[in-house]
C-alpha cells in the first residue's frame, strides 16, 4: 500500500499529455519500460534496506558503501531532487484548478499557487507534523478507489476498440517518453526506506517491493489505455492535466470532480512528503558536516529542522516558479536518475566488500539486476531534455566544488574562482568597450534594451574585477 | 566588522546575485518565456552557445561570491 500509494504523486495527472506528444499510444510502452528499469533498483533497495537497518534511504546506503565524496554526492542529489518533486507537485496541482474553478490559467498564474501551496506547506512543516497514519491510509485508499473506478468506467463507457499504434517519432519517441515519464514511479521505494516500521521486515520488503512495482507497471498502463481509449492522442497531446480532461471529455461532471479529489490528494500528499523529506537529508548532511551548521538547527518551540525546511521552500518556490511542468518533471527525472544509478553502485560495493553483512533479502541475478539499474537509468538521461541536462551538469559541478572547497582546499580553490573572476571581469570590460566603440551592434535590438545591456555588462565587469581582486588576495589578507 | 570584509561582504552578495541571475535568465532564454529570443534578436542556433556562456558566468560568479560573503 505504502508502495503503490507514495508513488502516485501529481505527476501521472499531468505529465501523460506531453508523453502522448512523443510516443502517441506507444506510451503505454513507454510505461512499461519504465517499469522494468524501476524494478532493477527497486530490488537494490528491498536488498540495502533490509541489510542497513537506518532509515534514511539513499544517502545512508551510500554513506555505508562509500562515504566521502559519494555520500555527500547523492545526499545532494537526494535533496535536489526532492527540491524538484516538490515543485513538481505544486505546479501539478496549479494545473488541475482551472477543472474545479472556472478561471484562465496563464503561467503567472500557476506559478503564483504553486509558490503559495509551497509556502502553506513549508508553514506546516516548520510547525511539525504528527504522523497521521489512519488519515493518511485513508487518503491513499480513496486516491486508489478512485483511479480504480476511473479504469473501470473508462473500459465500460468508451467504445470497444482497440488502439491504433501511433508513435509520431518512432523508437525514439517512446525512449524519449520513457525518460520523461519515468517521475512516475518514483516514491515506491518508501517500502524500503520505511522497513523500520513494518513488522518481519526480511519478508515483508522483498514481497512488499516486488508486488508493488509489478502492481504499479498495471495500474499506470491500464490508466494510460483508458484515457488514450476515450480521448484520441491527438486530442491528449500537450493537455496539461490530460486525465482529467479525459475524465471531462468522457465520464462528464462526477468524473472530473473525483478525478481533481484524486489529483489533489496526490498532489499535496507528495508536496508534504517532499518537502520533509528534503529538510531531513539536508539536516542528516549538515549533522555530518556535508552542508553548514545553520542546516541541523532544531526550532526550540516545534523541534523541526526549521532552518533546512525554510531554505529548501526557498529553492522549491524559485524552481516551481517557471510554472514548466516539463522542465521540473524532466529534472526531478534527472535527479532520481542519479540517485538510482549510485543506489545499484552502493549494492555492488557492499556485496564485494562487506560479503559478510547480514542480507535477509538477496538481489536475484547478481549482478545483472544492479548492473542493469545502473545502465538503464543512465540511458534514460541521455533522453533527458537539453535545458535540464545542463542544469545537471551545473549541479554536479556545483557538488564537486562544494564538497571539495568545504572538506579539502578552500583556499586554492578561492584563489582559482578569483583568477576566473577576473578573467571573466576583463572579459566584460572588453566587451562594454568594443560596444561603446561601435565595434560591436545589438542589430534589430530596441535602443532601451541596448541601454540596460550597456549598465549590465558595466556593472558586471567592475563587480566580478573587485571580487577577483579580493579572492586572489584572500590569501594575503588572512595571513596579515 | 572591518571595512575588507565589509566590502567582501558587499561585493560577494553582488556577485553571487548577477550569478544566480545569469543561470535563471540562461533558462528563461532557452525557454523563450515571454518571447526574449525576439526581443533580444538572438538567432535560434546560437540560444545554446549563450546558454553555455551565461551557466559559465552564473556558475562562476555564484561560488566566487559565496567564497567573499563567508569569508572568515
Amino acid at each position: 500500500m505504502i508502495g503503490i500509494g507514495g508513488a502516485i504523486s501529481a505527476g501521472v495527472f499531468v505529465m501523460l499529455g506531453h508523453a502522448v506528444t512523443l510516443a502517441g499510444t506507444t506510451v503505454i510502452i513507454a510505461l512499461i519500460l519504465c517499469g522494468i528499469i524501476n524494478l532493477f533498483t527497486m530490488c537494490s533497495y528491498a536488498e540495502l534496506g533490509a541489510a542497513l537497518p537506518k532509515a534514511g534511504g539513499e544517502y545512508t546506503f551510500s554513506k555505508a558503501a562509500f562515504g566521502g565524496f559519494f555520500s555527500f554526492f547523492t545526499g545532494w542529489f537526494e535533496w535536489i531532487s526532492n527540491m524538484f518533486f516538490a515543485a513538481l507537485s505544486a505546479v501539478g496541482f496549479a494545473y488541475m484548478i482551472p477543472y474545479i474553478l472556472p478561471m484562465e490559467m496563464p503561467l503567472t498564474s500557476v506559478a503564483v499557487i504553486a509558490i503559495t501551496m509551497i509556502a502553506i506547506f513549508a508553514a506546516i512543516n516548520t510547525r511539525g507534523v504528527k504522523e497521521a497514519g489512519t488519515a493518511e491510509t485513508a487518503m491513499i485508499l480513496i486516491l486508489l478507489a478512485i483511479l480504480v473506478a476511473y479504469i473501470l468506467s473508462g473500459i465500460s463507457t468508451s467504445p470497444m476498440q482497440s488502439l491504433q499504434v501511433y508513435a509520431p517519432e518512432g523508437l525514439f519517441g517512446v525512449i524519449k517518453a520513457t525518460s520523461y515519464i519515468f517521475v512516475v514511479y518514483l516514491g515506491a521505494e518508501a517500502v524500503a526506506v520505511a522497513q523500520a516500521e513494518i513488522k518481519n521486515p526480511s519478508k515483508t520488503i522483498p514481497r512488499a517491493i516486488l508486488i508493488s512495482a509489478a502492481a504499479l507497471i498495471a495500474f499506470y498502463t491500464l490508466i494510460a489505455y483508458v484515457t488514450l481509449r476515450m480521448v484520441p492522442p491527438e486530442k491528449l497531446s500537450g493537455q496539461s492535466a490530460p486525465i482529467i480532461f479525459a475524465a471531462e471529455h468522457a465520464l462528464g461532471k462526477l468524473g472530473t470532480v473525483l478525478l481533481v479529489i484524486a489529483g489533489t490528494i496526490a498532489a499535496l500528499s507528495s508536496l508534504n512528503t517532499s518537502i520533509m523529506a528534503q529538510s531531513r537529508v539536508a539536516y542528516a548532511m549538515s549533522r555530518d558536516g556535508y552542508f553548514p551548521k545553520a542546516f541541523s538547527k532544531i526550532h526550540s518551540k516545534f523541534s523541526t529542522p526549521h532552518v533546512a525546511v525554510i531554505i529548501g521552500s526557498v529553492f522549491t518556490a524559485v524552481l516551481a516558479a517557471t510554472g514548466v511542468i516539463n522542465f521540473v518533471g524532466y529534472a526531478t527525472d534527472f535527479g532520481f536518475i542519479i540517485g538510482f544509478a549510485l543506489v545499484n553502485l552502493s549494492l555492488i560495493k557492499l556485496r564485494r566488500e562487506r560479503p559478510l553483512i547480514d542480507r535477509p533479502f538477496k538481489t536475484p541475478l547478481y549482478p545483472f539486476m544492479p548492473i542493469a539499474g545502473v545502465v538503464t537509468s543512465l540511458f534514460l538521461l541521455i533522453f533527458i531534455d537539453v535545458g535540464v541536462l545542463s542544469l545537471g551538469i551545473i549541479l554536479c559541478l556545483l557538488a564537486v566544488f562544494a564538497y571539495y572547497a568545504r572538506m579539502v582546499g578552500y583556499l586554492r580553490f578561492r584563489i582559482a574562482f578569483g583568477g576566473i573572476s577576473l578573467g571573466l571581469g576583463f572579459f566584460t570590460t572588453m566587451l562594454t568597450f568594443s560596444v561603446l566603440s561601435g565595434a560591436i551592434s545589438f542589430n534589430g535590438v530596441s535602443p532601451t534594451t541596448s541601454s540596460i545591456i550597456l549598465f549590465i555588462l558595466i556593472f558586471t565587469g567592475i563587480t566580478e574585477i573587485a571580487a577577483g581582486i579580493l579572492n586572489v588576495t584572500a590569501k594575503s589578507a588572512a595571513s596579515s | 566588522m572591518g571595512l575588507r570584509r565589509r566590502v567582501s561582504t558587499a561585493i560577494g552578495l553582488a556577485q553571487s546575485t548577477i550569478g544566480a541571475l545569469a543561470a535563471i535568465f540562461a533558462f528563461i532564454l532557452y525557454y523563450d518565456f515571454s518571447g526574449i529570443q525576439t526581443v533580444l534578436n538572438v538567432p535560434q542556433n546560437d540560444v545554446l552557445f549563450y546558454m553555455l556562456i551565461l551557466i559559465v558566468l552564473g556558475f562562476v560568479s555564484i561560488i566566487s561570491g559565496l567564497f567573499l560573503v563567508n569569508e572568515q
